[in-house]
């Protein structure tokens, strides 16, 4: 009698177990499989509502997603808590009812079912045992064999020359290579905007002269003339609403530059085949923010921006950093102390990798700063060693395919392992007020600056080449390739120098001034004074002027380019020139 | 009979051997056990932790032991605040679309013309670090993860710790249970 | 619980708003953090588990019940394993104990140490108590066993070197400050705190749906701290018996054995030359050190890929492919590894002592499969005359399961 309840109880016991388990393992896949999705969808709905203007019935969707997300999540939780204690006691009470029901079976244990002779069994298992370890020996050997680091070295070897080739054309050899270049994902900023059948360019300039700041543009088909008064080439022409000296950058199908009065200081995105305003987005309400004094050739809004495909950042003279996504969204702010400078901070920055790099050379710090790009924590600060404040810009040179970050300043020129700010090397030559950023090409660095002289380091090991001062820049930075480096003085000297040895290859005097720097792109030099005269040289050592114009607008900024089209910013506006209309 | 006394002899050294490598393990275990700053409690160091996110989901509880503290001491009780609110928001409401925890576990109450008082009910916290994230790139960083000792159940193992990429989760003394800002 | 609001001061980092001045006199409310009185439960956890080893050894040793085994189980089962939630349990201190002594920076609680060595003391004197029901893992699988079906000799013998493998394993991670594998593949951890890894549960679940008809799958061809007690308890002072009268081979007792560990009477029937089996034994021992080398050098050349598990390693991997060529978008742990400035060189020396420790370890590891596997051979290769049922003081866990079918002892009871 007891038996039969016991053994009842046990089955029925047995069949709950099993179908709770069940319920409770698929609950528990829809959980986790719902609670993602679900979350996803509220996030993205919350960006939207965040792009749109009130849109208030989105924002009671959200609301009653978020609440019913809510309401699953706990209610889960608490249904798996529960489900499990639940199946806990049912699976006491069966183990307690078969165990009853056995309780009279004692006497029948299950027989020996070797019952041959216990050495047979030893022996059998010995030769078993044998063959298992040595398979298994076998097997760790070969597979020791197979993964080795030497085998590895070999087949990596193989692999890397192949891809040496795309690396290199992050930045060595710029000329004998004209599709160089880093071709940056812009995928994600450029598939939202693909509104019409406009083919987006992949050539991007990521920062001030370009991505990490060389000088150096892959761009092709780049009109080689254009007239602001007839229109010719011009795509757009739109004022800028505040003022600034900073160049423009290209990402995708956006231009971005920043502008700023003693009001708001702002960044702009404008698209490149509309010059339409996309957004813009004000630093403001950042603590311990001030406006300085600068000087009316400097202002507020001197650094470029810099930009990596899905990160925007600027910085201002007031010392504040914003840094967006693609579509305005600002993802954090700080300010990393207001500039103590008589003329107004005017470094650009620069971002590398997943970092932000500020060169911060003022009277009251100077110091390079690298700031995490996603929360703006900093990442590492280097306290340097300088005299005097400076206003050249940080670049990126990758040296034997390792990346350095190169910063100018009085007196010295350093070379920073921009993962972690650890000194590579330091070579003191400059002084007076540095302004050009460094240049550089082959495994040589280049930097120059008025009144002092220009030096070119073996960026290896930090030796020092050569030096020549009979040419020096004032605010152009120079730009070199690996058989000549080429500087424009505000004096209106242009000249070329020797890589190797710093003799002068050849000078050309224009008549004008020079503050925009020179780009090479597609073979030539680019180069636009101050009073918005156009030069294109042949990028050559012994250069020719293939071709000069008026355009008649002030330009101080750096032009930006991109497959077909320049983007050039004057003292009043901004323009597309491009070699399709 | 000879077998069994030898048997017994091996057996004996087998003992010996036994007993002494007990006291040798012993001996040398004791003096690192003996040493000062045994440490026991797992907890995170908040100024390593980089609120990646991870906290929440590799706990080996349902709910992980993981939550989010806040100092009030440190708080500059902002209107905006960079932990209540989306880094976007419109409006400064408890609205769902503006708010930046996702189980709503951070309210707050007014205190005065601009302040107001946060606070976190531990039961809704999951432990994500959004709050922390914001707080630490807009304000003070007064938000900010701990691991609830109540909670926790001091796996001999801590699975975050193995998974955190700052490396910011190890193990503390008994006295010192919590890391807290002050 | 106690309320203790235990702080230590961290200097502040961030700053951007200043500490607002109250006019309506507001007062900070005090925040109070729970610290679980862990220095009062460990010590109870100590007693109980010292009680419950005495507890089983007097009942298994002495009286030849079995009640208290069951009632010592449910208890483990209840206070360690539900409520307690089985950590830090005696099979993972395993682990703890290898760090401390291979790690000088590691400091190994008083409590964990005391959870490792008692029931290896334990063993020594008695038998494997700790096995028999206060350890949970092996009460929870007694709780449930209820037949007892017999498994082949030949694969429970191959099965039951498996431990010592894991061992091997789990001491070369803890020592290298890895991983705790034994932590990371519990089973029954999952079970006792009602949610955790699916697989694992599913794992557990399957381990004690099979120890419902057989018995002890985990402590026979899994747990690596069985392994050690099994070593302790084959030389142990006293023994369980079965019974205090005298066998009178009547095989009830060897059909009960869950774990297999009672000894038939065995004499040689397979007739062999003395001096064959003598050679056998000999040849063996000749090949022991040869074994040793063997693993040694097959563990050594894994080493590095047993080096991966490590974390830091996996840093290295990483960071080294980024500085060759550098991402766009980097992971989070690149991101906290540049955040915190450390510098590739420093992380690269860590890593090479890190591997260099992982090849001496792996050798010494691999030289210790080799003599478990030559040992075992050599023990599978000597025979033994027995007259009467015996059993075997490694295998037996003291479950007290044979009690009750030796008729000698149902005589004693009427």
């Amino acid at each position: 009698m007891k038996r039969t309840i016991s053994r009842n109880i046990a089955i029925v016991s047995a069949i709950f177990i099993v179908a709770f388990s069940i319920m409770l393992i698929t609950n528990y896949f829809q959980v986790s499989s719902t609670d993602t999705i679900q979350s996803e969808v509220i996030e993205k709905l919350k960006q939207a509502n965040e792009e749109n203007s009130d849109n208030p019935q989105l924002q009671e969707q959200i609301r009653e997603l978020d609440l019913l997300a809510r309401k699953a999540y706990f209610t889960n939780l608490d249904r798996l808590k529960v489900g499990a204690a639940i199946l806990l006691i049912m699976v006491i009470v069966f183990v307690i009812s078969l165990r009853i029901y056995f309780a009279k079976n004692k006497d029948i244990p299950d027989k020996d079912i070797d019952p041959i002779d216990d050495w047979i069994i030893k022996s059998k298992t010995r030769k078993y045992i044998i063959w298992i370890a040595g398979c298994l020996a076998l097997s760790g050997i070969l597979f020791a064999a197979l993964t080795s680091p030497y085998l590895k070295n070999k087949t990596q070897k193989a692999i890397s020359e192949t891809e040496i080739v795309t690396d290199s054309l992050n930045s060595l050899e710029p000329l004998d290579s004209l599709d160089q270049e880093t071709a940056t994902p812009t995928d994600t900023a450029a598939a939202p905007i693909a509104t019409d059948t406009i083919e987006i360019s992949k050539v991007t300039h990521n920062a001030f002269r370009g991505n990490n700041s060389t000088g150096i543009n892959n761009a092709k088909k780049i009109p080689t003339s254009w007239n602001l008064s007839s229109g010719k080439n011009i795509l757009w022409k739109v004022k800028v609403p505040r003022k600034g000296y900073n160049s423009p950058v290209i990402n995708g199908n956006k231009v971005f530059f920043s502008g700023a009065d003693e009001n708001v200081r702002e960044l702009f995105c404008y698209e490149l085949n509309s010059g339409k305003e996309l957004w813009k987005l004000a630093a403001k309400n950042i603590p311990g923010s001030r406006v300085p004094a600068t000087t009316e050739d400097t202002g507020l809004a001197a650094p470029t921006v810099a930009i990596n495909g899905k990160q925007v950042c600027a910085i201002f003279a007031t010392g504040d950093v914003i840094c967006a996504d693609m579509d305005g969204k600002q993802l954090w702010a700080k300010n990393i102390g207001v500039p103590d400078n008589h003329y107004g901070y005017a470094s650009s920055l620069l971002i590398f990798g997943n970092s932000l790099i500020i060169q911060y050379d003022n009277l009251n710090a100077k110091k390079v700063i690298s700031l995490d790009l996603t929360t703006g924590n900093q990442r590492w600060v280097k306290e340097r060693t300088e005299k005097h404040p400076a206003w050249s810009s940080p670049i990126i040179a990758y040296v034997n395919k390792k990346p350095q970050l190169i910063l100018v300043g009085n007196p010295g020129i350093t070379s920073y392992n921009p993962n972690n700010g650890e000194q590579y090397w330091r070579v003191e030559a400059m002084s007076g007020e540095p302004t050009p950023s460094p240049a550089y090409a082959n495994g040589i660095v280049f930097a120059a600056t008025e009144y002092a002289t220009m030096v070119a380091i073996n960026a290896e090991d930090g030796s020092e080449l050569w030096r020549n001062d009979e040419f020096m820049p004032e605010v152009s930075s120079p730009v070199a390739t690996k058989d000549f480096v080429f500087v424009a003085t505000s004096y209106g000297v242009v000249a070329s120098f020797n890589a190797q040895t710093g003799e002068l290859i050849k000078s050309m005097e224009t008549n004008v001034e020079f503050y925009s720097s020179p780009i090479i792109v597609e073979g030539k030099i680019y180069l636009i004074c101050t009073k918005g005269k156009v030069f294109v040289f042949s990028a050559k050592g012994d250069f020719s002027l293939m071709n000069s114009f008026e355009t008649g607008e002030k330009t101080f900024a750096t032009p930006a380019f991109t497959d077909k089209k320049i983007v050039i910013r004057t003292q009043e506006g901004i323009y597309c020139v491009s070699s399709e209309l | 009979m000879k077998a069994y006394e030898r048997r017994e002899f091996l057996r004996t050294c087998g003992q010996v051997i036994a007993g002494g490598t007990i006291l040798t393990l012993f001996e040398l275990s004791l003096r690192k056990a003996m040493a000062k700053g045994a440490t026991y409690f797992w907890q995170i160091d908040p100024t390593k932790c980089t609120f990646c996110g991870r906290c929440e989901t590799d706990c080996v509880l349902p709910m992980s032991a993981v939550k989010a503290v806040h100092s009030v001491k440190i708080c500059g009780f902002c209107d905006l605040c960079g932990g209540y609110y989306r880094p976007n928001v419109k409006e400064l409401n408890t609205a769902a679309e503006n708010l930046m925890c996702p189980t709503g576990a951070i309210s707050r109450r007014f205190v005065e013309e601009p302040y107001f008082e946060y606070s976190i009910d531990e039961d809704l916290c999951n432990g994500c670090g959004k709050c922390a994230k914001g707080c630490n790139s807009f304000g003070n960083g007064a938000l900010y993860l701990q691991i609830k000792q109540n909670l926790c159940k001091n796996c001999n193992e801590c699975e975050i710790a193995k998974v955190c990429p700052a490396d910011a989760i190890r193990r503390v003394p008994i006295a010192k249970a919590y890391n807290l800002k002050l | 619980m106690n309320l203790i609001n235990h702080i230590k001061i961290i200097v502040q980092t961030t700053n951007r708003f200043p500490k607002p001045d109250f006019e309506s006199g507001y007062d900070y409310p005090e925040r109070h953090y729970f610290v679980p009185n862990e220095a009062f439960w460990s010590y109870i956890d100590i007693a109980m588990l010292v009680l419950l080893m005495s507890f089983v050894a007097w009942a298994v040793i002495r009286k030849q019940v079995r009640w208290p085994v069951i009632l010592t189980s449910i208890i483990s089962v209840a206070y360690f394993g539900f409520f307690r939630h089985g950590c830090v349990c005696s099979i993972g201190a395993v682990q703890n104990v290898a760090l401390a002594l291979a790690s000088d920076s590691y400091t190994i609680p008083l409590f964990v140490l005391l959870m490792f060595i008692l029931p290896i003391i334990f063993t020594l004197f008695f038998g494997r108590v700790f096995c028999a029901g206060v350890c949970p893992f092996g009460a929870l699988q007694e709780l449930v066993n209820i037949k007892n079906y017999k498994l082949s000799k030949t694969v429970t013998t191959i099965l039951s070197i498996f431990p010592w493998i894991y061992l091997g394993f789990a001491v070369l991670f803890a020592v290298t400050n890895s991983r705790f594998i034994i932590c990371r593949f519990d089973p029954f951890v999952g079970i006792f705190r009602l949610g955790g890894e699916l697989p694992l549960i599913l794992f557990g679940v399957v381990l004690l749906i099979i120890s419902v008809f057989t018995g002890r799958p985990f402590c026979r061809f899994i747990c690596p701290y069985g392994a050690i007690l099994s070593l302790f308890s084959r030389v142990s002072f006293s023994r369980v018996k079965i019974t205090k009268k005298g066998c009178i081979n009547c095989q009830l007792c060897h059909n009960a054995c869950p774990v297999d560990a009672i000894r038939a009477p065995y004499e040689n029937k397979v007739k062999e030359n003395r001096s064959a089996g003598v050679n056998r034994i000999l040849r063996y021992i000749i090949f022991l050190p040869l074994m040793m080398i063997a693993g040694a050098t097959t563990m050594y050349l894994l080493s590095d890929n047993f080096s991966k598990v490590n974390k830091e390693v996996q840093l290295y991997d990483k960071v080294s492919e980024n500085e060759i060529r550098p991402q766009e978008i980097q992971s989070l742990e690149l991101q906290a590894f540049y955040g915190q400035g450390r510098t590739v060189e420093e992380l690269k020396t860590q890593v090479a002592a890190i591997k260099k420790d992982f090849r001496i370890y792996s050798g010494i590891i691999g030289a210790f499969f080799g003599l478990v596997i030559a040992l075992t051979l050599i023990s599978l290769s000597t025979k033994r005359t027995r007259k009467l049922y015996e059993i075997d003081g490694a295998d037996c866990v003291g479950c007290g399961r044979c009690f009750s079918y030796c008729p000698q002892n149902q005589i004693e009871r009427g």
